[in-house]
């Protein structure tokens, strides 16, 4: 498995991929350090960091989760390799694995750059114009910990684009299953039944209701894991032809 | 001679249409096999199965003894394949694309060096391969089959977009594999010349089915005897030769004209001979008429469609 694992870092390391990884936390640390700069007093850092985290999670971790795995998808598809790969001695569920865990390792990357970038863009701003640079130290540890979960709530969306993206040649479906999932996760945001739509499971790590965040946390981490495995099997036992 | 490839009943369905039917084929050990037949008559699919890509509806298919249905890793374990679509990863360079194959099937970057020798491709080897010519890349996809030294080499069309040096190197390195590594070489082609002038065994497919196998050598000496003749007035030769109780048959070359029943060739050439010169037709060379692959394709696909007519 760390073969085939390193292989696969080995093509995304000559892909667009660490561009990708770098833009959307780059992106939100933009918007969050222009943000600052309009106004006159300084917010809290809690409320910097969760405006960073729910940017994160109900857009920028959709879109990018899409963008991934069609990446990693798109670089087998485009040369038309599975049929070199699939007659090779290795087990063919391990290509797929291996792609599976190189998007959550990169989402998971996302993650933690997110945090770094946002308390760099907060820091430069009050820098820049003292009167908003929010007073005390962040609290990191705690907003690292709700990003993991937005992660492991992310588990099953990342299971079905990746299936998708792997599963059509053409990246049109995952590209248009991608967009709808996070068109609707952006405007019915508080939406109640929001909890059991996988776009959405990552944001409800953010509500106030503990039922939800359990809830979306269980489908979106515990089913999600389900669906990828299952994914990696029947993606491995289908025939491409 | 044992079998490197065998396929015992391979037959493949997609849909209602039948693109492999029954297929027994033997490759045997340290021969380069010709797998002839025009687009479309499945000799990607039979390869595909082979190479365990494709499951097939009926039959199996078995490497070295190794039954590819059951134990995939290790019959591909005795393949290298160069298939219609390479796979290469444009960005990267030659030597890293053969890099990631040798990876996965855990070789050492030696390998790498020893196969790009063999194709001389290692001048080329640190250019990206989205700059490759086509041929370049048959040379590499040659060179990524390789790896590992397996003893058979599966080649879907290999001489693809290769200039005609490229194709004559191609078919000289092929041909002498056999003898170099040991190795059992399957190729297909829809090109008659190239699995003439490459196989010392063929199988010919039609239509799914495969119609004919055998040494080329032995399919070739198996051939009825044909006597070659070349006269100045072809149209006025055929006359005489119809009147005379022959089937001419023109080609490229002249006349073809098989003898009687019964009769040898030198009897035929002599009493050709006395017909032609008695019908007004000039005679310049008369023998016996070198057997052609291409013989034994048309005859193959001849009976075929008798058989089909008559069923």
């Amino acid at each position: 498995m760390l073969a085939v694992l390193s292989v696969e870092l080995r093509k995304l390391n000559r892909s667009l991929a660490a561009l990708l990884a770098v833009a959307a936390p780059t992106l939100i640390a933009i918007f969050l350090f222009f943000n600052l700069l309009r106004g006159k007093k300084a917010p809290p850092w809690e409320m910097c960091l969760q405006m960073s985290g729910m940017v994160w999670a109900f857009f920028m971790l959709p879109m990018s989760v899409t963008a991934l795995t069609a990446l990693v998808a798109q670089m087998e598809h485009a040369p038309r390799s599975w049929d070199h790969l699939r007659a090779l001695p290795v087990a063919r569920w391990k290509l797929y694995a291996a792609k599976a865990v190189c998007v959550v390792a990169l989402v998971a990357a996302m993650s933690v750059l997110n945090l770094i970038f946002t308390w760099g863009a907060v820091t430069l701003a009050g820098t820049i114009k003292p009167a908003v640079m929010p007073a005390g130290a962040p609290d990191l540890a705690k907003h690292a910990v709700l990003l993991a979960k937005v992660l492991a709530a992310a588990t099953l969306m990342i299971a079905i684009q990746l299936w998708t993206a792997l599963r059509f040649a053409s990246f049109v479906p995952a590209l248009a299953l991608g967009i709808g999932g996070t068109f609707f996760s952006v405007v019915a945001t508080a939406a109640k039944q929001g909890v059991f739509f996988p776009w959405q499971m990552p944001v409800n790590m953010m509500a106030r209701d503990a039922w939800r965040i359990e809830t979306a946390l269980a489908l979106g981490g515990g089913l999600g894991l389900l669906v990828l495995i299952a994914a990696i099997i029947h993606l491995s036992r289908r025939e491409v032809l | 001679m044992s079998a490197a490839i065998e396929t015992q009943g391979l037959s493949r369905r997609f849909g209602q249409r039948r693109a492999v039917d029954d297929l027994s084929m033997t490759v045997p050990e340290r021969v380069v096999y010709g797998f002839l037949g025009r687009n479309g008559a499945g000799k990607t699919t039979t390869l595909k199965m082979i190479l365990g890509l494709i499951r097939p509806s009926a039959g199996t298919a078995r490497i070295n003894g190794i039954d590819v249905a059951r134990d995939r890793i290790g019959a591909a374990r005795q393949v290298g394949a160069l298939l219609e679509a390479h796979g290469f990863y444009g960005n990267l360079t030659g030597r890293e694309n053969l890099g990631l194959t040798a990876t996965l099937i855990g070789l050492r970057n030696s390998e790498i060096d020893r196969v790009l020798d063999v194709v001389e491709m290692r001048a080329d080897a640190d250019r990206k391969v989205g700059g490759y010519s086509l041929g370049m890349r048959q040379r590499l996809g040659l060179a990524r089959a390789m790896l590992g030294a397996p003893p058979i080499l599966v080649l879907d069309e290999p001489t693809n977009g290769l200039d005609p040096d490229g194709i004559a190197d191609m078919r000289r390195f092929l041909r002498s594999l056999p003898d170099r590594t040991g190795a059992t070489v399957l190729l297909s082609s829809h090109l008659l010349g190239e699995i003439e002038q490459t196989a010392t065994h063929v199988g010919v497919v039609n239509d799914g089915r495969l119609v004919l196998e055998g040494e080329l050598s032995r399919l070739k000496a198996d051939l009825a005897p044909e006597i070659l003749l070349r006269t100045g007035d072809d149209a006025r030769a055929v006359q005489a030769l119809l009147a005379g109780g022959y089937s001419p048959v023109a080609f490229e070359g002249g006349l073809s004209v098989a003898p009687r029943p019964g009769q040898d060739l030198d009897q035929a050439a002599a009493e050709l001979v006395r017909v032609l010169v008695a019908g007004g037709a000039p005679v310049f060379a008369v023998g016996p008429k070198p057997r052609s692959l291409e013989d034994i394709y048309r005859g193959a696909a001849a009976s075929r469609s008798s058989q089909a007519e008559a069923a």
